[in-house]
C-alpha cells in the first residue's frame, strides 16, 4: 500500500507538472494550428497521463484521457482542424483532467467526477470527422512492449519462482536494462550525435520546441527526426528513455520536502539573530579594548561570520525561490476564456517570467493577479468598435511583466484600456457611501485611483460572471498587504492603467528601520519607510483635531506613535522630533518617534497564539541584545493612525508631578536623600526625621535614579549631594528633569562646593536651593519643609 | 531447586512491589506549588517547562494589565502573564523570591509571573476536591482543590491558563 501511495504521489507531482505547461501550449496552439510540434508535445501529455492512470486503476481518468488522445492523434495527422470550437471542448477536457488528478490527490481515487459528457463531446468530434478508427492508442503501446519483449523471451517460467526469486530476477533485468540504456547513450556520444543531455522530458521537448520554433527551420536532432517522421516510433523513443532519463536528472536536482526547507530558514533566521548579537558585542569590545591587539583578530572572525551568514542566507532563500512564470503559466488560458466570454480582442504579454519570488508568495500572489487581470479585461480593455472608434487598435493588450528592483520584486500588469476616470471614481464611492463628498474633493488623482481597493467598491454598471461584486480588488490589496507589498496605480484616460505590485522578496528576513520612542525600541519594516525627517516641534500644525506638517509640497498627517502603542510620555521629547514617513501605496503618514535607532535585518518571529491579532503589531524580533522588538504593522497603523487625536502639543503642561495627593498625616511626605557618604545621610536624616516625614535613601545618582524609574513612592523633595560615584548630582538633577512628572521636582543641592560657578552649574541643572556644608539642622529642615509646603499642623 | 524457588518467588513478589508502586503512582498527583498574594496554588509538574528568575521583557500594547508583555527565551519570543495583576490584586515589584514558571501546553507557551515558589507536592488523588460549585466548572482556571495536612491548594487548569481571554 504504501508503494502505491508512494507511486501515486509520484504521478501526481508528475502530471500536474505536465499540466501545467499544457494550457500555455494549448493556447499557443489555438493561434498556431498547424505547430505539429506544438501538437505533439500536448498529445504526448494526454498520452503519459493516460498510461500511468491506466497502471494505477484510474479508471475515469483513463477513459477521458483515452478520447482525448484520440482526438489530439488525429489533428497531429492532420485529420482534423483545430478550430476555436475544438478548442473548447479539448480545454474542458483538460480542465476534468485536472479535476481528476486534484480528486485523486485528495482522496487517492478518481470517482466523483463525471466525465462522460465531455467524453461524448470529445467523441462527436472525433466521430464527426468520418474517420472513427483509432490509430494510436493501439499502435503506440505496441512499440513499447516491442521494445520489452526482447528482453523478455528468455525469461524462465515465473510462476514457479519464489518471491525472492522473483525480486532478484526484476534486479537483474533492471540491471541489464539500464546498461543497455547506457551503453546506447554512450554509443550515440561516441557518435558525436548530440544528444540533449539525456532523452528529453516532454516538458523539455516542448521547450526546446519553442526555442527553435522561432528560428524558422528546427535544426533536427536525431531524437525529434522520429518525432517528425513516426510519432509511435517517438513514442518508443521517449519510454525507452524513461529510465535513463531518471537516472541522470536524479544527480541534478532532488525533491525536498518544503518542510526541510522550512526548518532550514528558521535555523538561518536564529543565526542571523546570532550574528547580529555578535557583531554588537564586537563593538561594545572595540570601545572597551581600543588599540589592543587581539581586536583585529575578533574583527576578522566576526566580518567573516557576517558574511558567510549573510551569504548562507541568501543561498538558503534561493532554494525556497520559484520562478513567477509558474504563477503566469495559467493566464493565457484565462485571457483566452476570458476573451471569449466578453467577446473581446485581447492579447497578453509576458515578460520576466524567470523573475524569482519565495515559494509561500509565489503561491499567495496567484489569486491577486487573477482578479487584477480579470478586472483589466472587464474594465479597462474597451470592446473591439469603441477601440477602432478611438483610433486604437482593435486588439487590447495586457502587459505582464514582472522584475527586480533593489530588494523588491516588481510585478507589473498595464493595459492600454480606457483608464481610470478619477471622476467617476469619486462619484462611485459617494454614492456608495466609501467617502463623503468632502473627503473626494481633497483627494489627489493618485488616491482616488486607490478607492477602487475599498471594500464594497465596483463600477460595473451589473455584475457579470467576471466581475462588478465589490470583492476582488479589495482581496488584492489584503493579499498583496499581508505579503509586506505595496500597490501603485498609475492611469490616464484613454491610454490605459499601470498597476505595480512591489513585493520583498522574501517574508522571514526584512531590514527594518528601529525606531525609539521614550524607553521602548520598535521595529517599522523598511520597504515602508519612504524617508525620515527631523522637525522642530514648531512645525507641527494641528487641524481640526489632528496634527499635520507641511512636507515639501504636500500635507503630511502626523501621528505620534506613542499615542497608538500607549507609550507613557515619562521622557520629554524636547524641541525636535523625528518624523518617519511612511508609505503604502497612494497612501502617506508621518510617525513621530524620539529617537532613530539604525536599519537592521531583523527576522521576523510570531507574537505566537496567545498575543495574536494586536493591532498594530505584526511580529517581534530578538535584537542584538537578546531583547525582544515589536513590528510594526504599517498597515493597521495607517488605519490607526486615524482614529488618533492629537496629542503632540500638549504633553508637557498636563500631567504635571503626578496627581499630588491630599498629605493626612506628616508621613505622607516623601523625601529622597542622595548621598554617597552613610555619615553624611544619617547627619541629614536625623536632621528631617522629626518632622515624621518618610525617607528613602540613595547611595549615589544611579541608584536614585533606578528608585525613581521603579514609581515606588511619589517624591516630594530630593536632598542631593554633589559629589558622588558614577553619577554626580548634576546629571543626576539633569537626568530627573526630563522626566515630565518630576519637572516640578525640588531638588535641593546639599554639599560642601561652595563656589559660585558650581552654585550656577547647579541652578543650570535644575536645582531650586543650594545648601553649603556645613549646617545647622534646623536650616536644613526648615529648607525642607519650605520646599515640600509641610502643613504647620503637622509641628508638634 | 530451592534456590531456584526462593529465585521465582523473590521476582514474583518484586513484581508484586513494582505493581503496588504503580497503582500509587497512578494515585499521586505531581504538583508545583507556589504562592500569589495570600494563597498558594499548583500547576502539574509536567505542564512545567522551566522556572526562571525574572529578567526583561518588553511591553506589548493594546493588551490588559496583567499581560506584561513578551520576552526572549533563548531564541522564542513568548508572552508574559502577571497572575496578581490576573487575580485581581496589586501589582508587586518583583523582588529575589519572584519567578516566571515557563508552562506549555500543547504548542502554547507563556510564562507566569509569581511571587514565590512553595514546593513540589505529591497529593494523593482521594485529597483532591472539586472547585467550588459556585464557580462554573467550564470557564475555571480552577480544576480542584488539594488537601495537606495544615493548608488548602488550589490546583489551576494550564490550558485554561494559556488559553486567551480578551
Amino acid at each position: 500500500m504504501d508503494e502505491f501511495q508512494e507511486i501515486l504521489q509520484d504521478f501526481l507531482v508528475e502530471s500536474f507538472e505536465l499540466i501545467e505547461q499544457l494550457d500555455q501550449d494549448l493556447v499557443e496552439l489555438e493561434s498556431n494550428p498547424e505547430d505539429l510540434e506544438l501538437l505533439n508535445g500536448i498529445f504526448r501529455v494526454a498520452h503519459t497521463v493516460k498510461g500511468a492512470s491506466s497502471f494505477l486503476n484510474m479508471d475515469v481518468l483513463t477513459h477521458l484521457t483515452h478520447h482525448m488522445e484520440n482526438l489530439l492523434n488525429k489533428a497531429r495527422h492532420g485529420e482534423l482542424v483545430i478550430t476555436a470550437d475544438v478548442m473548447d471542448v479539448i480545454l474542458e477536457s483538460v480542465d476534468l483532467m485536472k479535476q481528476l488528478l486534484e480528486t485523486i490527490r485528495d482522496t487517492s481515487s478518481d470517482g466523483g467526477v463525471d466525465v462522460s459528457a465531455c467524453v461524448a463531446r470529445l467523441d462527436k468530434i472525433d466521430g464527426g470527422d468520418g474517420n472513427v478508427e483509432t490509430p494510436v492508442a493501439a499502435e503506440a503501446p505496441a512499440p513499447v512492449e516491442e521494445e520489452t519483449e526482447p528482453s523478455n523471451s528468455d525469461e524462465p517460467d515465473y510462476d514457479n519462482m519464489s518471491d525472492d526469486d522473483v525480486e532478484a530476477e526484476i534486479a537483474r533485468l533492471l540491471a541489464e536494462r539500464q546498461s543497455q540504456d547506457k551503453a546506447k547513450r554512450e554509443a550515440k556520444i561516441a557518435a558525436g550525435e548530440p544528444v540533449p543531455e539525456a532523452p528529453p522530458s516532454p516538458e523539455e521537448v516542448e521547450a526546446k520546441e519553442k526555442e527553435t520554433e522561432a528560428s524558422a527551420p528546427p535544426p533536427i536532432t536525431p531524437s525529434d527526426v522520429t518525432v517528425e517522421k513516426n510519432s509511435s516510433r517517438a513514442e518508443a523513443e521517449s519510454s525507452k528513455a524513461a529510465p535513463a532519463k531518471k537516472a541522470q536528472t536524479v544527480e541534478q536536482t532532488i525533491r525536498v520536502d518544503v518542510k526541510r526547507l522550512d526548518h532550514l530558514m528558521n535555523l538561518i533566521g536564529e543565526l542571523v539573530l546570532a550574528k547580529n548579537r555578535l557583531i554588537k558585542i564586537n563593538d561594545d569590545v572595540e570601545e572597551r579594548y581600543e588599540g589592543e591587539e587581539f581586536l583585529e583578530e575578533l574583527n576578522q572572525v566576526v566580518s567573516i561570520v557576517s558574511l558567510v551568514t549573510t551569504d548562507l542566507q541568501i543561498a538558503v532563500m534561493k532554494t525556497r525561490m520559484l520562478p513567477v512564470g509558474k504563477v503566469f503559466n495559467k493566464f493565457p488560458r484565462m485571457i483566452r476564456d476570458l476573451t471569449r466570454e466578453l467577446n473581446k480582442k485581447i492579447e497578453l504579454e509576458i515578460s520576466g517570467e524567470d523573475t524569482e519570488l519565495d515559494k509561500s508568495i509565489v503561491e499567495e500572489i496567484g489569486d491577486p493577479l487573477v482578479h487584477i487581470i480579470r478586472n483589466s479585461c472587464d474594465h479597462g480593455i474597451e470592446n473591439p468598435d469603441v477601440r477602432i472608434a478611438a483610433g486604437k487598435e482593435e486588439t487590447g493588450v495586457i502587459k505582464l511583466k514582472a522584475y527586480n528592483e533593489g530588494n523588491q520584486i516588481v510585478i507589473q500588469i498595464d493595459d492600454d484600456g480606457k483608464g481610470l476616470d478619477v471622476n467617476m471614481l469619486k462619484d462611485k464611492s459617494i454614492e456608495k457611501g466609501l467617502i463623503t463628498e468632502k473627503e473626494a474633493d481633497q483627494m489627489s488623482d493618485k488616491e482616488a485611483f486607490g478607492l477602487i481597493f475599498r471594500p464594497g467598491f465596483s463600477t460595473a454598471a451589473s455584475v457579470t460572471n467576471v466581475s462588478g461584486r465589490g470583492v476582488g480588488m479589495d482581496v488584492v490589496k489584503t493579499n498583496i498587504e499581508k505579503l509586506n507589498g505595496i500597490i501603485d496605480i498609475d492611469s490616464e484616460m484613454g491610454i490605459g492603467t499601470s498597476m505595480k505590485l512591489k513585493i520583498p522578496l522574501t517574508l522571514a528576513i526584512i531590514q527594518a528601520l528601529l525606531v525609539g520612542v521614550q524607553e521602548e525600541a520598535y521595529a517599522i519594516p523598511l520597504a515602508s519607510v519612504m524617508e525620515t525627517v527631523r522637525i522642530s516641534t514648531d512645525e507641527i500644525y494641528t487641524v481640526e483635531g489632528r496634527s499635520v506638517m507641511r512636507l515639501r509640497d504636500e500635507v503630511l498627517s502626523l501621528v505620534h506613535i506613542g499615542d497608538i502603542f500607549e507609550v507613557e510620555r515619562i521622557i520629554d521629547g524636547g524641541e525636535h522630533a523625528y518624523v518617519v514617513v511612511l508609505g503604502l501605496g497612494a497612501q502617506k503618514l508621518g510617525l513621530i518617534v524620539d529617537t532613530l535607532v539604525g536599519q537592521e535585518e531583523i527576522v521576523i518571529k510570531s507574537l505566537g497564539e496567545y498575543l495574536k491579532g494586536i493591532d498594530g503589531i505584526a511580529g517581534a524580533t530578538i535584537r542584538g541584545d537578546g531583547g525582544v522588538t515589536l513590528i510594526v504593522d504599517v498597515v493597521a497603523l495607517m488605519e490607526m493612525a486615524k482614529g488618533v487625536k492629537s496629542s503632540i502639543n500638549q504633553n508637557s503642561s498636563s500631567n504635571d508631578a503626578g496627581a499630588i495627593k491630599e498629605k493626612t498625616t506628616a508621613s505622607d511626605y516623601t523625601v529622597m536623600i542622595v548621598d554617597d557618604s552613610k555619615t553624611d545621610r544619617t547627619i541629614m536624616r536625623k536632621a528631617i526625621e522629626p518632622l515624621g516625614i518618610t525617607l528613602v535613601e540613595a547611595g549615589d545618582g544611579q541608584e536614585a535614579l533606578n528608585i525613581l524609574k521603579q514609581g515606588d513612592h511619589t517624591f516630594d523633595a530630593m536632598l542631593i549631594d554633589i559629589e558622588m560615584p558614577r553619577m554626580d548630582g548634576y546629571t543626576l538633577a539633569t537626568e530627573i528633569k526630563k522626566y515630565n512628572r518630576y519637572k516640578n521636582l525640588p531638588l535641593i543641592a546639599v554639599t560642601s562646593r561652595t563656589g559660585k560657578s558650581d552654585r550656577m552649574r547647579g541652578v543650570e541643572s535644575g536645582m531650586v536651593e543650594y545648601i553649603t556644608k556645613p549646617y545647622s539642622s534646623d536650616y536644613l529642615s526648615s529648607v525642607v519643609q519650605r520646599n515640600v509646603n509641610f502643613k504647620s499642623e503637622f509641628l508638634s | 531447586m530451592s534456590d531456584k524457588l526462593k529465585d521465582v518467588i523473590n521476582k514474583q513478589s518484586a513484581q508484586q512491589d513494582h505493581d503496588d508502586s504503580l497503582t500509587q503512582l497512578d494515585d499521586i498527583v505531581q504538583l508545583v506549588g507556589f504562592i500569589i498574594g495570600d494563597e498558594e496554588y499548583a500547576v502539574p509538574i509536567l505542564s512545567i517547562q522551566e522556572i526562571i528568575k525574572p529578567f526583561s521583557w518588553t511591553r506589548v500594547p493594546q493588551v490588559p494589565a496583567y499581560v506584561k508583555g513578551v520576552f526572549n527565551m533563548r531564541g522564542a519570543v513568548i508572552p508574559l502573564i502577571d497572575l496578581r495583576l490576573k487575580f485581581g490584586l496589586t501589582e508587586q515589584k518583583h523582588n529575589d523570591e519572584t519567578r516566571f514558571i515557563v508552562m506549555k501546553h500543547g504548542d502554547e507557551v507563556a510564562g507566569f509571573v509569581i511571587d514565590r515558589l512553595t514546593m513540589a507536592l505529591r497529593i494523593k488523588k482521594d485529597n483532591i476536591g472539586p472547585a467550588p460549585d459556585t464557580i462554573n466548572a467550564e470557564d475555571s482556571l480552577i480544576d480542584g482543590v488539594g488537601k495537606e495536612a495544615d493548608r488548602i491548594i488550589t490546583i489551576l487548569k494550564p490550558d485554561k491558563l494559556l488559553q486567551r481571554d480578551f
